[in-house]
């Protein structure tokens, strides 16, 4: 166990049953490279058979269809790497971290492997906010044109219009923004930013990119090859910025 | 594609589903490039989602990748969107494992499932850059292979193809890659030599070593080898033995959702049933099984290796299998308590039973389907589906007394000797069913009343079929008999569907086509017609404006049906059984005879010629593989 878990007030090593029989087992995962086009769904899916190849002592749920219980967090879109998901398990019984994590990698390819598995006292869904690397490789990369998207992202209000299910309708974003920092790298912006990654105000990255599309005028190139740009999820934090575990 | 991820990005982000186009799956076989000598592509011409859920490539794929000196990989036909921005771009297809261009590989297959394929099959050799005629492939270029079910009639698509495989694939398609692996490395290699030496394994047909003729008004002359010492009739391959043939321990696990998304089992090849109007019974006898033994030792392997908690039996009619009960316990011994579910496609109504009912998870869910696929008795023994009226009621019966409360019936419409009375007796049975409903005690049917989806599809004759000579019925005909259908159905319990006639028209052309065909196809595929087995993608139109702009007659080979002393363009292949026996069965149908099944006795359809570790063919029941 690293030392961010071995000092964590919310991981556990002595995991107790709870009274609905199971342990409940924290994963962290990467999920990186071409796997960035595997949509949350398909990844759900693709999850539920990856445990079962595991032989882990898996806990089903009662019922007339009983499955196996996974949680997760803050949902990945398609296009978005990440190197901190989230998933909970539960088992019927202890099984050592370590092997826990070795039975899971066994199961996954290299861009999709597990980092870190422990018992949390936490929840899964104090998960509050996520930090992001964007790299954005647009024609016409300058500094010009970085501050142009600073000022954009620092105003008081950010108004986007997003659909839902009533329709479109205008949200300010900016308390969902804890951080924006703009660069200029290798000719590409990077973006650094935190947003907002909770159940009641999840801000996607994607929203940042189409806003600076429209005011700066950024990946705006009709030759697709030419320009692209790649969303990283770095980080995870709980609502106070302490790290999340 | 897993090159140049960067600036695949942006089109990968413009597409429908990226996730087609990634590979990179949990079991895909990764082998090193210099250690391999023969680089195999396995295409399959329709999008990911259904080429990854088709069982043959599965097997073929797992059969390859052992010999340790060949590697196989897979393609998919790209979605329409996507091919337009390959296209745009000029991206070639690439095989999903290395990423590696189609076209620089040295065999490049396709698996034809279904005619509709063709046009997409063509699609994917333009995208890779090749040429879709063989006789315009350079001496550098990969051999294009074609096989599955759609070639017992290669002919239209026979000149696009270097070489044809006929039949089961597992022993063939190792042999042509160490033919080619043996002249490669003692440098006897070079194009013509290799298809000639290709002749000699049983089940290769190499298109361009034969000519056809034709007579003034259309009909074939003759076919002839070009050369002496070539076969004149290409005998399909079968595996003698199901027991001891290669099947996959491992599957390549899908990131993104496909058709069939579980474990399947194969539990035997062929049909004992011999419906007439059935291509898969017909061409895949003599009729072999699995042991339990063996499927279950499968089962469990693969589950331990993919995690499924589905298992699908696959056979053509599950419930013919001669130890099915075996089989089933085999299974329920350990898949209840693993959370696994069995389901079981391909019941018959004649052998329906509570039993199987309650050991089929999938039974589990509202409906229940069947097959009757005509709709008088008459009708059912002139196809020889020998199923009855009482067969229905018994089967329904369980199944409402199961609970279940929503029944889907299989029809066909266009069936040779049909009147409307038979068309009639579509909505009869329907009425048959919801009869059978109210029949029963309330308190032994599902609450909430019944309902009843038919759903009609058109007869398309095929080869090696008793119906191989038929006329097929006209766009007119096919009409006014969905139109009648559909107006004598009254009540709203009944839910009516029915697939275009127009698709079965072109399927009709292609399945019983020959090679002048292939112009319409090679201009199809010049013109863009491509996935069109996808509806929104079909256009009739256009096939039947490609068919006039390449001289295709499209009624020849529907509506005006084929004489029985005429050349049929698949008269080639040997697939079994004999055209006796097809002719015998034709008489039978005109008389509304039926014929017995192989289990009570021997109807001499041929195929027991083929060898085999056979079930029922009593010269060699029992027998040792030949």
């Amino acid at each position: 166990m690293n030392e961010r878990l071995a000092s964590s007030p919310y991981v556990t090593t002595t995991p107790e049953k709870n009274n609905g029989g199971y342990i409940t087992v924290r994963v962290r995962f990467r999920k990186t490279g071409s796997l960035q086009y595997i949509s949350h769904l398909d990844l759900i899916r693709t999850l539920s058979k990856v445990i079962v190849r595991t032989h882990l002592p898996l806990w089903y749920t009662e019922g007339f269809n009983p499955k196996p219980k996974i949680s997760y967090a803050a949902p990945l879109s398609v296009g978005t790497e990440s190197l901190c998901e989230y998933m909970d398990l539960r088992l019927t019984e202890y099984v050592r971290e370590e092997e826990i994590r070795a039975a899971l990698n066994r199961n996954l390819t290299d861009e999709m492997q597990v980092e870190e598995v422990y018992y949390p006292l936490s929840k899964i869904t104090d998960l509050f906010w996520l930090s992001y690397e964007i790299r954005i490789h647009t024609v016409g990369a300058s500094e010009e044109l970085a501050e142009d998207c600073r000022k954009v992202l620092n105003a008081e209000r950010i108004p986007i219009v997003k659909k839902g299910k009533a329709g479109e309708h205008e949200v300010d974003i900016r308390p969902s923004i804890r951080q924006a920092e703009i660069s200029l790298d290798g000719g590409e912006i990077v973006l650094r930013c935190i947003l907002r990654a909770d159940a009641n105000a999840f801000l996607n990255p994607e929203h940042l990119i189409k806003l600076l599309r429209e005011k700066c005028g950024i990946l705006s190139c009709p030759v697709l090859i030419r320009e692209w740009y790649s969303i990283l999820r770095v980080e995870a934090y709980r609502e106070n910025l302490d790290l999340f575990v | 594609m897993s090159q140049n991820l960067n600036e695949l990005s942006s089109i990968l982000k413009s597409v429908e589903k990226p996730g087609r186009y990634i590979g990179g799956e949990y079991h895909r076989v990764m082998k090193d490039k210099a250690a391999v000598k023969c680089r195999f592509a396995f295409c399959f011409p329709d999008v990911y989602e259904i080429g990854m859920s088709n069982l043959g490539v599965r097997i073929l794929y797992d059969v390859l990748n052992k010999e340790p000196d060949v590697w196989c990989e897979r393609a998919y036909a790209p979605g329409k969107d996507m091919k337009e921005k390959m296209e745009e771009y000029h991206l070639p297809l690439t095989a999903v494992e290395s990423g590696d261009p189609v076209a620089a590989f040295d065999m490049v297959a396709f698996s034809l499932q279904y005619e509709m394929c063709y046009s997409t099959a063509l699609g994917m050799l333009k995208l890779s850059g090749l040429p879709v005629w063989a006789k315009d492939r350079g001496a550098d270029a990969p051999i294009v292979i074609g096989g599955g079910p759609c070639v017992f009639n290669p002919e239209p698509i026979a000149p696009f193809f270097d070489l044809i495989d006929v039949g089961e694939g597992e022993e063939v398609l190792p042999e042509i890659c160490r033919l080619y692996i043996e002249m490669k490395e003692n440098g006897s290699y070079t194009r013509e030599k290799f298809l000639l030496e290709a002749t000699k394994i049983e089940g290769v047909y190499i298109p361009s070593l034969y000519d056809v003729s034709y007579f003034e008004d259309g009909r074939i002359k003759a076919f002839t080898p070009k050369l002496p010492g070539l076969p004149t009739k290409i005998r399909k391959r079968i595996i003698a033995d199901l027991d001891t043939v290669s099947y996959p321990e491992k599957l390549v696990m899908p990131y993104i959702e496909t058709v069939h998304d579980r474990i399947v089992l194969e539990v035997y090849r062929g049909c004992m049933r011999g419906c007439r109007f059935c291509q898969a019974g017909m061409v895949g006898r003599p009729i072999r099984e699995k042991s339990p033994e063996t499927i279950c030792k499968a089962a469990k392997c693969l589950y331990d290796n993919s995690g499924y908690e589905e298992i699908s039996l696959i056979a053509l009619s599950i419930s013919d299998y001669t130890r099915l009960r075996e089989l089933t316990d085999g299974l329920l011994s350990w898949t209840d308590d693993a959370h696994v579910s069995l389901s079981l496609p391909s019941l018959r109504l004649d052998s329906f039973s509570e039993e199987l009912m309650e050991k089929v998870s999938s039974v589990r869910s509202a409906g229940l389907t069947f097959a009757p696929e005509a709709g008088t008795q008459r009708l059912r023994d002139v196809i020889n589906k020998n199923v009855t009226e009482d067969d229905l009621r018994r089967s329904v019966g369980i199944a409402f007394r199961g609970g279940k409360s929503a029944v889907k019936l299989y029809f066909m419409d266009g069936l040779p000797t049909e009147t409307m009375e038979d068309i009639e007796g579509i909505a009869g049975v329907a009425k048959t069913v919801i009869d059978c409903y109210y029949e029963l005690p309330k308190e032994e049917r599902p609450r909430g009343g019944v309902n009843v989806t038919i759903s009609v599809s058109c007869f398309v004759p095929k080869p090696f079929t008793p119906f191989q000579w038929e006329k097929q019925d006209s766009m007119e005909q096919f009409t006014e008999k969905q139109e009648h259908l559909r107006s004598v159905i009254h009540d709203r319990r009944i839910r009516y569907t029915y697939h275009n006639a127009d698709t079965s028209r072109i399927e009709g052309v292609f399945a019983r086509g020959d090679r002048r065909v292939a112009h319409a196809i090679a201009l199809a595929a010049e013109e863009g017609v491509y996935l069109d087995a996808w509806d929104e993608n079909f256009s009739y139109e256009k096939w039947l404006d490609l068919f006039r702009r390449t001289g295709v007659d499209p009624d020849f080979y529907t509506t005006r049906g084929f004489g029985l002393d005429e050349i049929l363009p698949w008269d080639m292949i040997d697939a079994g059984v004999s055209k006796e026996f097809l002719l015998r069965e034709r008489e039978k149908a005109y008389r509304a005879q039926t014929t017995v099944s192989c289990a009570e006795h021997c109807n001499g359809c041929g195929a027991d010629h083929l060898g085999g570790k056979t079930v029922y063919c009593p010269k060699k029941k029992g027998g040792d593989p030949v």
